[in-house]
């Protein structure tokens, strides 16, 4: 594990407030991330483990507390800034829907160097290299309701790490795959990891996942109760 | 621009429904405009050719439209003038003075205008008007008048008439003249009342040897709305008149038909503006959907980073596409529209009452329909333009969406 500290939290709340409701998500979350490292957050539903992955993807604000990244405030950046922090510094794989209908599968694993202005010729070539490097290049010219969910998850996380951001986040990306997709997935997930030393930051409840993560952190009440590393 | 045209294609029925609400209000005007278009320029032909020309040069005490006192003395040097001048395609000199025709126990006011008939006969002015007997040649002492006026006077060709001219100065003057042809006039009020004498003839009842106004006709006018052309030519000419004369050009000598133009532009104003709104409206209301049930996606597109712009530029791009698509297509459907109709000789009338109403304004008894190019490109842009403006609404709310709300959201 390096020490260089890529996120690090402090004393980070968040309460949603819907009409008369007050709802606490998290309460006191404090921790450091590190790059190279391959984390899961593990907890019980509601535990607000979406929640944080939103505060550090830049997606939601909390409602004290800091997040640094790279030793940067979050709460400093307007919501264009926001934006494009997302664009260049994070990687994004959601539970599902993560690709866009209209677009096929090269498009899709592209998408992103497209926001970014990457030339045409140049975000083609780097899409299909991680298409192959991750198997489903032939896949390349499918639309996505064509290909399993399996496959999908997968283009998603070749969309998230073919940017080379700082970290990726992934929240449940097993969760609408059988046992042993998501296997695959995570280790997949993993190979990129130690590979190319990408950071990824994922939620699962599975805990069969569990084993193939370096580091676990767990989430109750919005809290972190236990940080193990392996 | 791929991803714009592959959600268009998505939701067929939609983009339909958008590309007709495009499509329709551009092909409606184009086609509307078709038919004003030709109005205006048949009311506009006959009144330049049949009565005031394009302009015409005048004495500035002309002491009313109606003075029977010739005032223009030296008319040959005006003709002179214009010889010189490029762009004009006719001139004429005239004499017009009201004057009173009688036959037998019948009477009726009328307005001669003195002609040189060599020299108005080419532009197919009255001369080709008519029906019976012949037009007047050179020096002739006779009269060419309406059809509407034999009726009144009861009389035909080879039958004689009393002119009677009350002159303020000389006092009265009566001549004899033969009826040596009947015109069939494109307005009934002008039948009734506008006579062709020879200038000879006019000036003898007048008894004076001066003119009324040297009648001009500019090269290549193709409307009512082609005023640059009669202003080049009469710019030329301002400078060389002598004081007492001076320019009227057809807006003031013809102000039934600039009035009518004053009152068709507003009309069919509102009326573009009624159907663009509508247009827009329905381009507003399916974007607006569209963009409701891509709720998830857009979030998702705003997750990973696009920029607020980017969101707003994306759904532009899908309206931008369909309205062009639209317009282009509305406009030559409505061109293709005007073009069959005049292969087929334009719509005649239905019923001889409205043939004979639409004789009173001076529009003839079958429509015919012109295209304007500037009006079916301005229609088609300003519709582009409308949808695009009307796009703003949803892709604007498209960019507000937050993200994490926004992909939690399901249809
Ligand atoms: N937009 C919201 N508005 C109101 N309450 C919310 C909102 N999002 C989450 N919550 C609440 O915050 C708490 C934490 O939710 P969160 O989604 O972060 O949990 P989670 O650990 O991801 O759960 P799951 O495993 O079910 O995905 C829950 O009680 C949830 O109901
Ligand atoms: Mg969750």
């Amino acid at each position: 594990m390096s020490n260089n500290a890529l996120i690090q939290t402090i004393d980070l709340h968040k309460t949603y407030k819907t009409e008369a409701i007050e709802t606490p998500a998290l309460n006191g979350v404090d921790f450091t991330l590190h790059e190279r490292e391959f984390t899961a957050v593990a907890g019980p539903s509601g535990s607000g483990k979406s929640t944080l992955l939103h505060l550090l993807g830049g997606l939601d604000r909390p409602t004290s507390g800091e997040i640094f990244l790279n030793g940067a405030a979050m709460s400093s950046l307007s919501k264009d800034q926001l934006s494009r922090l997302r664009l260049t510094r994070i990687g994004f794989v959601f539970q599902a829907y993560n690709l866009i209908p209209v677009l096929t599968v090269l498009e899709n694993t592209a998408f992103v160097m497209e926001l970014q202005g990457v030339v045409r010729r140049e975000r083609i070539r780097r899409a299909r290299a991680i298409l192959t490097e991750l198997g489903i290049e032939q896949y390349a010219d499918q639309f996505p309701n064509r290909i399993s969910g399996g496959e999908q998850q997968r283009v998603a996380v070749a969309r998230a790490v073919v940017t080379e951001p700082s970290i990726v986040l992934a929240d449940e990306p097993t969760a609408n795959l059988d046992s042993k997709t998501s296997h695959e997935l995570i280790g997949l997930m993993r190979r990129l990891n130690e590979d190319k030393g990408a950071t990824f930051l994922f939620a699962t409840h599975d805990r069969r996942l569990h084993d193939q993560v370096s580091r676990l952190l767990t989430l109750e009440d919005g809290r972190i109760t236990q940080d193990q590393c392996r | 621009m791929k991803a714009a045209i592959r959600h268009l294609k998505r939701n067929r029925g939609r983009t339909i429904l958008t590309l007709l609400a495009v499509l329709i209000p551009v092909y409606f005007l184009v086609f509307m405009f078709g038919f004003s278009n030709s109005i205006v320029s048949d009311m506009f032909e006959t009144a330049t050719r049949i009565d005031t020309g394009h302009f015409q040069v005048r004495h500035i005490e002309r002491r009313g439209m109606g003075s029977a006192i010739p005032l223009m003395q030296d008319s040959e040097s005006v003709l002179a003038a214009l010889d010189e001048i490029d762009g004009v395609e006719w001139r004429t000199v005239r004499l017009d003075m009201p004057a009173l025709a009688s036959a037998a126990d019948r009477s009726q006011t009328i307005y001669i205008q003195g002609v040189v008939p060599e020299e108005i006969a080419p532009i197919s002015s009255i001369g080709d008007l008519v029906v019976e007997g012949t037009y007047l040649r050179n020096g002739q002492n006779g009269a060419v008048i309406g059809e509407e006026l034999a009726d009144l006077l009861n009389v035909g060709v080879g039958d004689e008439m009393a002119l009677l001219c009350a002159h303020p100065e000389t006092g009265l003057g009566v001549l004899k003249v033969p009826v040596v042809g009947i015109y069939q006039a494109p307005i009934s009020a002008m039948g009734r009342t506008i006579i062709h004498t020879t200038l000879t003839t006019a000036r003898q009842l007048a008894r004076s040897p001066a003119a009324t106004a040297v009648v001009v006709r500019v090269d290549d006018v193709e409307g009512p709305w082609d005023v640059g052309k009669i202003e080049a030519v009469t710019a030329q000419l301002t400078g060389s008149l002598p004081d007492e004369l001076e320019v009227l050009d057809w807006r003031e000598l013809a102000p039934q038909v600039s009035g009518y133009m004053r009152i068709l532009q507003p009309a069919m104003i509102i009326f573009a503006a009624v159907f663009f709104g509508l247009g827009a409206l329905v381009v507003l209301n399916t974007l607006y959907l569209s963009v409701m049930e891509r709720t998830r996606e857009l979030g998702l597109i705003i997750s990973l980073g696009a920029s607020r712009w980017r969101v707003i530029r994306m759904i532009l791009t899908e309206a931008g596409l369909i309205a062009v698509i639209g317009a282009v297509y509305g406009a030559l459907i409505g061109v293709a529209l005007v073009w069959i109709v005049e292969a087929f000789g334009g719509i005649p009338l239905p019923g001889a009452d409205l043939a004979d109403y639409m004789k009173v304004v001076g529009m003839s008894p079958v429509l015919h329909m012109m295209i304007s190019w500037p009006q079916v490109v301005v229609s088609a842009v300003t519709m582009v333009g409308v949808a695009i403006l009307a796009a703003w609404f949803p892709a604007y709310r498209a960019s507000k969406l937050e993200p994490v709300e926004a992909m939690r959201y399901v249809e």
